[in-house]
């Protein structure tokens, strides 16, 4: 499988940094991180999980959406009206992934059948769409949002560890799919669809199941968001805006991998706090600049960058072939 | 609700459809030719009218004047762009993710060049022709709006005629049919593209200027009137350059009518919602249906 590590030493490797990262993120609360620090860290979490899901449908399958915010906000809305409604609020985060993904099937049972742009179109469409529904709606409170009901005492520390969880499910969601023979299969689908068809994948299955897969982690991202935050609106997590952060943080960080829409995620976050206090005009206008630019000279992102680095450092001799399918992300390569 | 009323709905329809018709089939050739769908579309739109609106302020020039000298201006911006950005990403039978990616990050850039430019007020055209009228047996037409359709028919015309008697729309209509065959028959697929490229920018730049000419426009103006086109496109079946102004008819008279049942604050919701309902029920757009529908018989 490619993806796979090339040797035991490189994955025990790898395994032990993870387990290191994870153990100095679940002790990050706990000694004396400051309390802006820490929300950074979860926004950040936020942003990995919906990187990570935009990444398999996108990265992996190679179909790009520009409606994730749908998803999104679906979820923040089904966990904030059910959180109102008195149940448990990680039951409530829940059936904002599962409304997400029923979601997600309205929009692709029609659009992934048909060949051609008609799923990017339509995600364009009804991210618009939504967001005006949404805002005209009686019972999410319309254009003045939905404020969650506080009863128990706020624990900056209980959203952080459940922005973690999010994250890290979506880690392992994203972990096992692109290594298992459904994730063959989808990169088999973004590769040449034909040709997957007739080794016996069903493109039109596939995409289905992926889209509700990745739909279902970005719901769950809104539903610890609403959670969190206590307060939402249509203007923000429905926002297309909200859909273009979505996609752009996987494409930062390099399409199809596992680490680049993680290292996306970071990155994005940092930039943004930084951008929203200093200018807070121009943070759209970088971020199209960077989407250009990454397109004409590093379609791979930071993670195609870094190969490309480590393979110069490396020399000639150690060129071999190249390092998964991640490093032929783009078919005709981005000179032609 | 009298007969003369719907006649008035039923004129200003056909007026609307003509420059929606103007506005979609830059979109079509492009994605004809190259098969990338443009989502810069609504950046140049927006250009085109901040065009009108600066050269017919800081010169003697008429807006509508101006918005005709759009055309060249923004068949050069097209090329421009063509040979900057746009040929170095991958094109191949469906639109590739870089395209897709590379023509959204050009429209977030547009979009907020115009921000920094020209700000977030609204902004609109007035001309001696804004607020004249003309009536004819009590349907009343609003002059500017017959002669923006004027231009847009005119421009169609123009598309048609070269399209049909020059060797670049020769080829243009070769690639739109089978671009490999195309290749093998020895069209210059990267020139063709390229003029393609400026021809498409052109006509949604003097839609965008044509249009200022009838509402108010901020630098987001377009990103509503791209989603218009996506919906005619997709109506007219993607490739199909007489399929757009059917397209265009259809979007025009339901939205024009649309407005007789639908509460206001869902005006901006209906071209998504039509493109829902159209990508359900008639994907292949209406040549796909009338395809169909000749081989039933």
């Amino acid at each position: 499988m490619s993806g796979a590590p090339a040797s035991r030493t490189t994955s025990r490797t790898a395994y032990a940094i993870a387990a290191l990262v994870l153990l100095a993120l679940l002790a990050a609360p706990r000694v004396g991180i400051s309390n802006n620090a820490i929300r950074l860290l979860l926004t950040t979490f936020l942003w990995v999980t919906t990187s990570l899901a935009w990444n398999l449908l996108g990265g992996v399958t190679g179909q790009v959406s520009f409606g994730f915010a749908v998803f999104y906000g679906l979820g923040a809305y089904t966990a904030g009206l059910s959180i109102n409604g008195g149940v448990n609020p990680y039951a409530a985060i829940a059936a904002g992934g599962a409304v997400a993904a029923f979601g997600s099937l309205l929009i692709g049972i029609p659009t992934f059948r048909l060949r051609g742009p008609y799923f990017a179109i339509a995600s364009i469409g009804v991210n618009e769409a939504v967001r005006i529904v949404m805002s005209n709606l009686e019972i999410t409170g319309g254009a003045s949002g939905l404020r969650l009901l506080q009863t128990g005492l706020f624990s900056q520390a209980e959203h952080y560890y459940a922005a973690l969880g999010s994250a890290a499910l979506a880690f392992l969601v994203s972990w096992r799919v692109m290594r298992s023979p459904f994730g063959l299969a989808l990169r088999a689908i973004r590769e040449d669809q034909d040709a997957a068809a007739d080794v016996g994948v069903h493109p039109y299955r596939c995409k289905l199941a992926v889209h509700a897969l990745a739909a279902c982690l970005t719901g769950i991202a809104g539903g610890v968001f609403v959670y969190y935050s206590a307060y939402i609106h249509p203007d923000g997590v429905f926002a297309f805006a909200t859909s273009t952060s979505i996609l752009l943080m996987p494409v930062i960080g390099g399409l199809g991998t596992l680490a680049g829409p993680i290292v996306g995620a970071a990155v994005y976050s940092i930039v943004q706090e930084e951008m929203v206090v200093n200018f807070p005009q121009f943070h759209l206008l970088l971020y199209g600049a960077l989407l250009i630019l990454i397109m004409l000279f590093e379609p791979g992102g930071l993670a195609g960058l870094w190969r490309r680095l480590a393979r110069g450092l490396r020399g000639r001799n150690a060129g071999g072939p190249g390092e998964g399918i991640a490093a032929r992300q783009q078919p005709a390569g981005g000179g032609s | 609700m009298g007969l003369n009323d719907l006649l008035n709905l039923f004129v200003a329809a056909i007026l609307l459809a003509g420059i929606y018709t103007a506005m979609s089939i830059g979109m079509t050739v492009i994605y004809g030719v190259m098969k990338m769908v443009n989502l810069a579309h609504a950046g140049f739109m927006m250009l085109g009218a901040y065009f009108a609106l600066e050269v017919s302020q800081r010169l003697p020039i008429d807006p509508l004047v101006a918005s005709v000298l759009a055309v060249p201006v923004f068949f050069l911006l097209g090329i421009a762009t063509h040979r900057s950005m746009v040929r170095f990403v991958p094109v191949s039978d469906e639109p590739t993710l870089p395209s897709l990616l590379l023509l959204f990050g050009l429209w977030l850039v547009l979009q907020n060049v115009g921000y920094s430019v020209w700000g977030a007020d609204d902004r609109s055209i007035f001309s001696a022709l804004t607020m004249a009228t003309f009536q004819f047996e009590g349907i009343v037409v609003p002059v500017i709006r017959l002669v923006v359709f004027g231009i847009a028919v005119l421009s169609l015309v123009a598309l048609h005629l070269s399209l049909h008697h020059t060797w670049f729309g020769r080829s243009v209509r070769a690639l739109t049919q089978n671009r490999e065959a195309g290749q093998l028959a020895g069209i210059d697929t990267g020139r063709t593209a390229m003029l393609t490229f400026g021809l498409g920018i052109a006509f949604t730049g003097l839609a965008g200027a044509l249009l200022a000419n009838l509402y108010s426009f901020t630098p987001d103006f377009g990103g509503s009137f791209m989603l218009r086109s996506f919906v005619i496109t997709v109506l007219g079946g993607l490739e199909s350059f007489s399929g757009v102004a059917i397209g265009a008819v259809i979007v025009a008279l339901i939205e024009t009518f649309s407005i007789l049942v639908v509460p206001a604050s869902y005006q901006h919701a209906i071209s998504f919602i039509l493109l829902v309902v159209v990508l359900l029920v008639l994907p292949g757009g209406i040549e796909g249906l009338l395809q169909r529908w000749r081989r039933l018989r």
